[in-house]
């Protein structure tokens, strides 16, 4: 996945060389309906060892496609292998798998240390109060601490579930927005920790749906938007691919249409569109855009009360992704 | 309390009864509300209550006759379903509402022992809350002599049924108190109707079989043997535990 693509036939799945590594996770051509709904539309990619960010808005099926990976719920169509085998069959693979499932659910009754020794029994961990404490150190939380986690904030929370995730060692991480309600330290500290794992050869899915947090969390990412794979490759391509679309800025001002006649056939307009009080234009630089309108405005008298993007939204991203995929 | 077993592959698993403690330690804390034990227990209390009422009243002719009938219609058909009903339901059905199931299911550990861990959980606060006010109702109806073993015994055997089958229901519909309440009071109440064949179609035409067996009062609907009383509410608990196990594994989970 070093490089940005499209997922095309021809990428995905990744052809069949038998020296090529077994990727630890491997989702193919996965549909997931319900009902009416398709939450997941023929998505296939593969991914091996380090951090993989999942990026998406919500509702993009992210969840869905984690659920599935673990096998908590089963595909309507493809298949699904994590470390070679199905998750919803195979007992002992769950035992190498660790999910920080994204609701909010904790048995709130528990102390942090009981909740994650717990996760360390059912995992069969040998001596699990002391790989409770491991973990807990892990995601700074105290081990010692006896209050309920149904007193935690949002945050603490969060890192119990990491914790449980972590304790029992496990080769495959699935990490669904990991990140939510933690503070910017914490956050930093996290990803960290997500590298430190990567590197020590695990394989963490990570999901997101913010762009900025993404680019912390892995240089991998896998882009899911409306169900679909809308894209897979590195972060720096996919920055610079956003950065390239055609971009629309919605300007406010008091003379509309000498403004929107003096931008149209000007540099770094693509089109031009002009209301009662405003003009719309497509752009696909925007900082030389930005100079330009300031300097035609200025030549004219008029004044520029607003310059917005209407499309800066994540959301928007997704759908050029989409589009361009098409 | 975990004794891991360890695959060829090298791969960790939690051995069965292993995993029964812990699921069953587990669950019996998540079970134990305050407001559901206060609820049940004033309903078990209400029993106990009309128990004494009607072994205190000069007006009934066969006092024996009249507790037996108070055990067998309020406590064996109300009180016993009710409260397994509540605490079975909500073993595994309230992991699976609120998305705590996960740390069980997505775990190296068989179906089949969450589902035992769950119900003996379920069962372990339901027969006090039944057994209690039933025994209670036993006493102060003035009849304990004849009747308290017969309820005990009808009681158990009823909770060990209904147990699994809530336990079931909890697992299969979005809400299981409603689907057990219909089961109770509609389907136990119909079948009623038709007589004591077609309460063989119901578990407290069992239990209400074990009171006359152990007593010789003959109560309505009651009229299998004492083996068959106890044998088939046990087979039925039986069925239900297994297809619970294959339903856990079949499940879509949150």
């Amino acid at each position: 996945m070093s490089d940005w693509a499209p997922p095309t036939a021809a990428t995905v799945p990744p052809p069949p060389d038998p020296n090529a590594p077994t990727p630890m996770v491997q989702v193919a051509n996965v549909t997931k309906a319900f009902g009416d709904v398709v939450a997941v539309s023929d998505v296939s990619f593969g991914v091996g060892p380090g951090v993989t960010a999942l990026l998406g808005p919500n509702g993009a099926g992210k969840s869905t496609l984690f659920r599935i990976m673990c096998g908590l719920t089963p595909p309507s169509q493809g298949t699904v292998r994590v470390l070679g085998a199905d998750a919803r069959a195979d007992r002992e693979v769950r035992g190498r798998i660790g999910l920080a499932p994204q609701q909010d659910a904790l048995f709130d009754r528990l102390s942090a240390h009981r909740f994650v020794e717990i996760a360390a029994l059912t995992h069969a961990v040998p001596d699990p109060a002391a790989a409770a404490d491991r973990a807990l150190e892990q995601v700074d939380l105290d081990p010692r601490a006896d209050k309920p986690v149904g007193s935690y904030s949002k945050g603490m929370r969060q890192r119990v579930k990491l914790a449980a995730a972590l304790v029992n060692d496990p080769d495959v991480l699935i990490l669904d927005e990991p990140l939510t309600g933690l503070d910017p330290v914490q956050r930093n500290r996290m990803i960290r920790l997500f590298h430190d794992l990567g590197g020590a050869g695990k394989c963490l899915l990570v999901s997101s749906h913010v762009l900025d947090e993404v680019a912390r969390i892995g240089s991998n990412v896998l882009v899911i938007a409306q169900g679909r794979l809308a894209a897979t490759g590195d972060y720096r391509a996919l920055r610079e691919l956003m950065d390239d679309r055609p971009l629309r800025l919605r300007i406010a001002t008091d003379r509309p249409r000498d403004l929107a006649a003096a931008l149209l056939g000007g540099a770094y307009v693509d089109g031009v569109s002009v209301s009662a009080d405003e003009v719309i234009a497509d752009t696909t630089d925007i900082d030389r855009f930005g100079r330009h309108v300031a300097v035609v405005a200025k030549q004219l008298g008029a004044r520029l009360y607003e310059v917005q993007p209407t499309d800066d939204d994540l959301e928007s991203v997704f759908r050029y992704l989409v589009e361009r995929r098409r | 309390m975990s004794t891991p077993t360890t695959t060829g592959t090298g791969a960790r698993s939690v051995a069965p009864i292993a995993a029964i403690v812990l699921t069953y330690r587990l669950l019996l804390r998540q079970l134990v509300t305050r407001g559901r034990v206060l609820a049940l227990l004033a309903v078990g209390l209400a029993v106990a209550a009309v128990a004494w009422a009607v072994g205190a009243s000069d007006e009934v002719t066969d006092p024996l006759d009249a507790s037996v009938g108070v055990i067998a219609g309020l406590g064996l058909t109300v009180l016993v379903p009710i409260v397994s009903l509540v605490f079975a339901t909500a073993a595994l059905g309230d992991a699976r509402e609120d998305g705590t199931l996960v740390y069980l299911w997505l775990r190296p550990i068989d179906r089949w022992p969450v589902v035992v861990g769950a119900w003996l959980a379920a069962l372990t606060v339901s027969l006090p809350l039944t057994l209690g006010p039933l025994a209670l109702a036993a006493l102060l109806s003035g009849q304990a002599g004849t009747v308290l073993g017969a309820t005990m015994a009808a009681s158990v055997v009823g909770a060990i049924a209904y147990s699994a089958v809530f336990l079931l229901v909890g697992l299969l519909v979005k809400n299981p108190i409603v689907w057990g309440l219909g089961y109770v009071l509609i389907w136990e109440g119909i079948i009623s109707a038709f007589g004591s064949s077609a309460a063989q179609l119901a578990i407290s035409g069992y239990t209400r079989s074990i009171v006359t067996a152990m007593t010789d009062v003959d109560v309505d609907l009651g009229d299998q043997s004492l083996g068959v009383a106890v044998v088939v509410p046990i087979v039925v608990a039986v069925v239900a535990l297994v297809v619970a196990a294959r339903r856990l594994d079949r499940m879509d989970v949150a």
